[in-house]
């Protein structure tokens, strides 16, 4: 059986990291607390009964969710910004050493290594095999997701921040030039390039053929998929870095004005909009019927109305996300922190 | 640092110290005020065997600042960034007489350089060192010679510097780098450039310098914003030097009290600190007139659209202890100087949220005893303010 593609930051358009939605209740304890020692900057992932986590220093901790214990580490010589993918059993992410790292998830042992000339932040995506991904060199790269050789590269006018989102027929990714690209997957030609008022560092979601995303520039964009035409756009307060999670018809994206807004996908309406802290990066994942998002501690929120449903004093983050269980959140924190909250 | 340095350090601390609280305007002197702890000794070593420079504080014109002007520099709270290369181009030509831009630059910065740009990003994102401003003074550099790898963004937070974009929207090849990543990471500094005191009985008495200004950088190019300071009263160039260089500042406060007057000033008169900050281009193209320096709240941020530019950081803070006491006080803010018990709070949403509190007794004297360092000139009268008002 081929191995699910991981076409977007944490594999969908939801943020779920691949979990699908899951119902997410206020955590009443916690069930064990691993401390990374350093500060975490990109989300968790969770397969079967294990949290992968990477700590800003580079070390990537594999951690058994039944104990909050390491199984093993794995360690970068430099930091790591990178939200990892998983694809078949390789756990795949960025590092500022310039690199793109292939670590087996089951044994932490490195399958390869792929070299850029500048620090990759960006996670990884895949599809049909092929590993995307952009780096601070300004280039973005396609390789060969079994073997890290690549396959094409193709230059862009800025550095690339904006982790990618691939369908079957166009790539999407935003560049710090301030537009948004379109890229064919086969061989990296820009299709078409929109522009924007200031750089683009958020990752895209794409959904009935419209390509949403902020930018610094204050405000939220919907580019038709095929031509780059702006559909619409929304202003909010201050940049927007916060990837968007889309369900609903609802894209859920956070503000640096430390706003949470939900904008109808068709017209850019505002459904409704809530203020959760100073300031908001990360992105939100959405659960069942709640969007969930680390800013100062985790915040959920009712999908359809915003009201707040409840808040933890826990996990402040500047990217993190929270991965939803049924019965557990697992929070990576700045301060170096992992909780799995009951 | 021998010891008659130390013990001039020392005494010029306490000098400085002794001038707080001497306002700006005799006519705005609050009521009685509490007597305020003295400022324990404080020892200063930089690297030996440094030679100062002359392009160091207060380097090539002491007491001149160019402030410019530009109402349509920021619109709706964007910075326009042809407009602010205008303007710089403009400042610098009138800083230095030079009738080209390049020769104005290459005034102060060689090809050779390896330049720090030591930006100001905490209060981002409402309030830190523009990006459009940043890219300007790349673009500038780089039009002299200075390669891109030759250049490096930094301050001492790097989530503060993740949370202003900077890695994303400074252009490619610039190094920007965050000092440390967290509380007790100290493999960013140098061990043998530091200051030393005790304040409150806090268990570590050292602060250290950055390695990237210790070692690293031959030229600093200082972008401080403009901003009030709940504890140093203002935060421009001496502040955004001085505690964006060395570690472990933050125990110069201690609700209600601070100690950032003398030592910020101290600070900036280690070597090769001192030496190498040749440019100071203070972004006021916001204006936090109260709630500094984390202030989130949009209502006490001015859009000023200003810039100052020069070479001495003491002439220009003071100019912005001025400006930022004017806004207070068309605001009905009280005074920076005020030391009002009354005024005190522990609660850090109110501070935020009413100009009248304040978490410590602000310490402003903190430029006036720079200057008595010898970093630049503090007496308004003094002060050779070149005010260009463009639109």
């Amino acid at each position: 059986m081929p191995a699910p593609d991981w076409p977007t930051l944490l594999q969908d358009n939801l943020r779920t990291g691949g979990l699908g939605i899951r119902p997410a209740h206020a955590p009443n304890r916690p069930r064990w607390q691993f401390r990374a020692g350093r500060s975490i900057r990109s989300a968790p992932l969770l397969r079967d009964e294990t949290l992968y986590v990477i700590s800003v220093n580079g070390t990537l901790h594999a951690i058994n969710v039944n104990t909050g214990r390491a199984k093993f580490t794995f360690q970068t010589p430099a930091q790591v910004h990178s939200t990892p993918s998983l694809w078949r059993n390789l756990l795949l992410f960025g590092c500022d050493d310039g690199k793109l790292y292939a670590v087996n998830s089951e044994s932490g042992a490195k399958a390869w290594e792929f070299p850029t000339a500048s620090q990759v932040w960006t996670s990884p995506v895949i599809r049909d095999e092929t590993v995307f991904f952009g780096s601070a060199d300004t280039h973005f790269y396609a390789l060969s997701g079994a073997s890290g050789d690549q396959r094409w590269t193709q230059a862009l006018p800025g550095k690339i921040y904006s982790t990618a989102f691939a369908t079957e027929k166009q790539l999407f990714v935003g560049c710090g030039d301030g537009r948004l690209y379109s890229l064919d997957p086969a061989t990296g030609k820009i299709i078409w390039s929109t522009a924007t008022g200031n750089g683009i560092d958020c990752s895209p979601a794409v959904v009935n053929d419209l390509v949403l995303f902020g930018s610094e520039d204050f405000f939220f964009y919907a580019l038709d998929a095929s031509t780059g035409v702006t559909r619409w756009k929304y202003e909010t307060g201050l940049g927007i870095v916060s990837s968007p999670a889309v369900a609903n018809h609802l894209a859920v994206f956070g503000s640096k004005d430390g706003h949470v807004y939900a904008v109808d996908t068709a017209e850019g309406q505002l459904h409704w909009k809530t203020q959760v802290a100073e300031v908001v990066t990360a992105p939100p994942v959405i659960g069942d019927g709640i969007v969930c998002i680390q800013s100062g501690g985790l915040v959920a929120l009712d999908l359809a109305s915003g009201k707040m449903v409840w808040r933890a004093g826990l996990g402040g983050s500047v990217q993190s996300v929270p991965v939803l269980t049924g019965d557990v959140i697992y929070l990576a924190s700045l301060d170096g922190e992992v909780y799995a909250l009951e | 640092m021998d010891r008659r340095t130390f013990v001039k350090s020392t005494c010029l601390g306490t000098v400085g110290f002794c001038i707080e609280g001497a306002p700006a305007n005799p006519q705005q002197q609050p009521a009685p005020a509490p007597t305020l702890p003295q400022a324990p000794p404080i020892e200063v070593h930089g690297l030996p065997q440094r030679k100062p420079s002359p392009l160091g504080m207060p380097g090539l014109y002491p007491g001149r600042v160019v402030e410019l002007v530009d109402r349509n520099s920021i619109v709706s709270n964007r910075v326009a960034q042809p407009i602010v290369c205008s303007m710089l181009e403009q400042g610098m030509k009138e800083l230095t007489g030079e009738r080209s831009y390049s020769a104005a630059w290459s005034k102060l910065i060689q090809p050779s350089d390896i330049v720090g740009i030591k930006i100001n990003p905490s209060g981002a994102p409402a309030c830190c060192s523009s990006p459009e401003i940043v890219r300007e003074i790349i673009s500038a550099v780089q039009s002299i010679g200075v390669p891109s790898k030759n250049i490096v963004v930094f301050d001492r937070y790097s989530y503060e510097i993740d949370v202003g974009g900077y890695q994303a929207l400074l252009p490619p090849g610039v190094g920007v780098l965050g000092i440390e990543d967290g509380v007790g990471d100290i493999s960013g500094y140098n061990l043998n450039a530091y200051c030393e005191v005790n304040f409150f009985g806090e268990w570590e008495t050292r602060s250290y310098m950055a390695s990237v200004v210790a070692q690293t950088v031959t030229k600093i190019i200082n972008v401080p914003t403009m901003k009030d300071h709940s504890a140093a009263g203002v935060t421009g160039c001496l502040k955004n030097l001085g505690y964006g260089t060395f570690n472990n500042v933050a125990r110069s406060h201690r609700a209600p009290y601070s100690f950032t007057d003398p030592l910020i000033g101290l600070m900036c008169s280690a070597e090769p600190l001192r030496s190498k900050s040749v440019l100071h281009i203070m972004d006021g193209m916001r204006m936090v007139w109260h709630g500094g320096p984390l202030t989130q709240v949009q209502d006490y941020i001015y859009q000023a659209g200003t810039l100052l530019i020069g070479t001495d950081p003491v002439a220009i803070d003071t100019i912005e202890l001025e400006t930022i006491e004017k806004k207070r006080a068309e605001q009905g803010a009280p005074s920076v100087w005020q030391h009002d018990p009354k005024s005190i709070t522990a609660n850090n949403m109110e501070f935020f949220h009413n100009p009248a509190k304040n978490l410590f007794y602000r310490r402003p004297g903190h430029v006036a005893a720079a200057g008595k360092l010898g970093l630049g000139v503090a007496e308004p009268a003094k002060i050779d303010r070149r005010t260009i008002h463009r639109s």
